[in-house]
């Protein structure tokens, strides 16, 4: 008999919430497809920016398909595969999923059985992202207006609101990369030491040398390229690491 | 009658993608509850789901406000209804911007940072899909503990992040110091911080940090 978790119904769920992301994508791609020709951006920029942004998703997407397999032991592999493909978040399914699981009394590392527990979960999986989608209309152009007028004020202004906007993302992209530095989690199944550091590294390292040659030697088609790349190289590193470098060494973390 | 601009447009679309995106999202519990007639103790959901809302609803109020600037209205709308914001479609808008050299606060950094965001979630989408559909049964292998790949997939955000750092944080390195000095500090006495509190105090300590230099004349 076909598992619940994974019967017909709950493929055809799958499909209609997938199909409902890809529809979106592809509209408001076309929008600003035909606005970005509007403005004069040249079709080598935008097919650039087709390019780099689809090599970029390969490693988190595949990342995130690896969490998607982690919560499938315990919740089939389709309600994990719909919550990480529509407002899911690599972190948050696989805290939420256990906090719903904890508080009904069963585990992430056990198969749900019971048809209720199992529809539990999917209510607090959804209703625990679904603010951010509510918020999201009420305060995305409000904040964009008052974003645009300290930015269209003047030049002083307009230099201030640029200098916050870079200091912003870089306090984002500071946050992940402490965490790699010298970070713990609670169950002590990722902490940061040897191996993230050296990942970090290579990654940092890789990207600088291709960045490097392609300015030099002018490979402009290149650029769009060095990013993902860097990455891609980083996880290979990791893997030679893990395969070559003493057991001792990789495994080594500052809170082991 | 004022001729509506591409952003009016963009932001009343938005909000018809984002209801309507509610909406569907509530129908799969509500479709699952239905089809199995597996309705769950109103009690033990709020109980769970009261844990889960303290963690990513304050987060959630602290992400619009924090991305929206950075991802503009289309890239918005779209990152926070196909999710994995932090970890892909900011960076991945970000990335994008700088290479076509455009503002993320100008109306060509919009499009280009929809378009790149739109790939993003497209690209998503299809690798799950396919991983799930044609792989499902060889995943468990590549991501098991004895599998030579389980390196690389736990190593993702550092190869992610430190690539992303090296373009940016290469570019003002003297803004990037502080705010992971900030945080390696915070790490020494409270290593569990998770990185959503984290995002927090490294963004004040950045923008804190950027001001103080910035009137310091020390960036112009």
């Amino acid at each position: 008999m076909t598992d619940f978790k994974e019967s017909p119904f709950m493929y055809a769920i799958a499909f209609v919430a997938i199909g409902f992301v890809i529809v979106q994508s592809v509209f408001f791609i076309v929008k600003a497809w035909k606005r970005a020709k509007e403005l004069g951006i040249k079709s080598e920029t935008l097919r650039q920016t087709v390019v780099s942004s689809a090599l970029f998703t390969l490693a988190p997407a595949v990342a995130i398909l690896a969490t998607v397999i982690v919560l499938a032991s315990s919740l089939g592999i389709v309600l994990p595969w719909i919550r990480l493909s529509v407002v899911g978040n690599l972190a948050y399914e696989t805290v939420a999923a256990q906090t719903a699981l904890d508080a009904l009394g069963g585990s992430i590392t056990q198969e749900v059985t019971d048809k209720v527990q199992f529809s539990a979960v999917a209510w607090v999986m959804t209703l625990g992202v679904a603010f951010g989608i509510f918020l999201v209309p009420l305060l995305c152009k409000k904040i964009l207006n008052k974003v645009g007028k300290v930015v269209n004020k003047d030049e002083k202004s307009s230099r201030l609101a640029d200098i916050v906007s870079a200091a912003a993302f870089i306090g984002i992209i500071a946050a992940f990369i402490v965490r790699e530095i010298n970070g713990k989690t609670a169950d002590n199944s990722d902490n940061a030491g040897f191996l993230s550091i050296a990942t970090l590294l290579a990654s940092v390292l890789i990207y600088l040398m291709l960045d490097f040659f392609t300015k030099k030697f002018k490979w402009k088609k290149f650029e769009p390229f060095v990013m993902p790349s860097a990455m891609f190289g980083a996880m290979a590193v990791a893997i030679l690491l893990t395969q070559y470098a003493p057991a001792s060494l990789v495994n080594w973390t500052w809170w082991s | 009658m004022n001729k509506k601009t591409y952003m009016d447009k963009v932001h009343i679309w938005g909000k018809i993608w984002c209801y309507t995106a509610l909406a569907v999202f509530i129908c799969i519990p509500l479709a699952i509850s239905i089809y199995y007639d597996a309705w769950p103790d109103a009690p033990t959901v709020l109980k769970a789901f009261s844990k889960v809302a303290l963690i990513y609803w304050t987060s959630s109020i602290i992400e619009v406000i924090t991305y929206t600037p950075m991802l503009g209205a289309g890239g918005t709308y779209l990152s926070f209804i196909t999710g994995n914001i932090t970890n892909l479609k900011l960076p991945c808008g970000l990335n994008a911007m700088e290479n076509a050299k455009v503002r993320a606060n100008s109306e060509e950094g919009e499009v280009i940072s929809t378009i790149a965001i739109g790939v993003s979630s497209i690209v998503t989408t299809v690798v799950i899909a396919v991983g799930v559909l044609c792989f499902a049964p060889f995943l468990p292998k590549l991501t098991a503990d004895d599998s030579i790949f389980k390196a690389a997939f736990d190593q993702v955000l550092p190869a992610l992040f430190g690539a992303l750092g090296a373009s940016y944080l290469g570019k003002h390195w003297k803004i990037s110091v502080f705010p992971i000095l900030v945080g390696c500090i915070i790490l020494i006495f409270s290593p569990t911080l998770p990185v959503g509190t984290m995002i927090f105090i490294t963004i004040v300590a950045s923008v804190a940090g950027a001001l103080v230099m910035y009137k310091l004349k020390l960036i112009k």
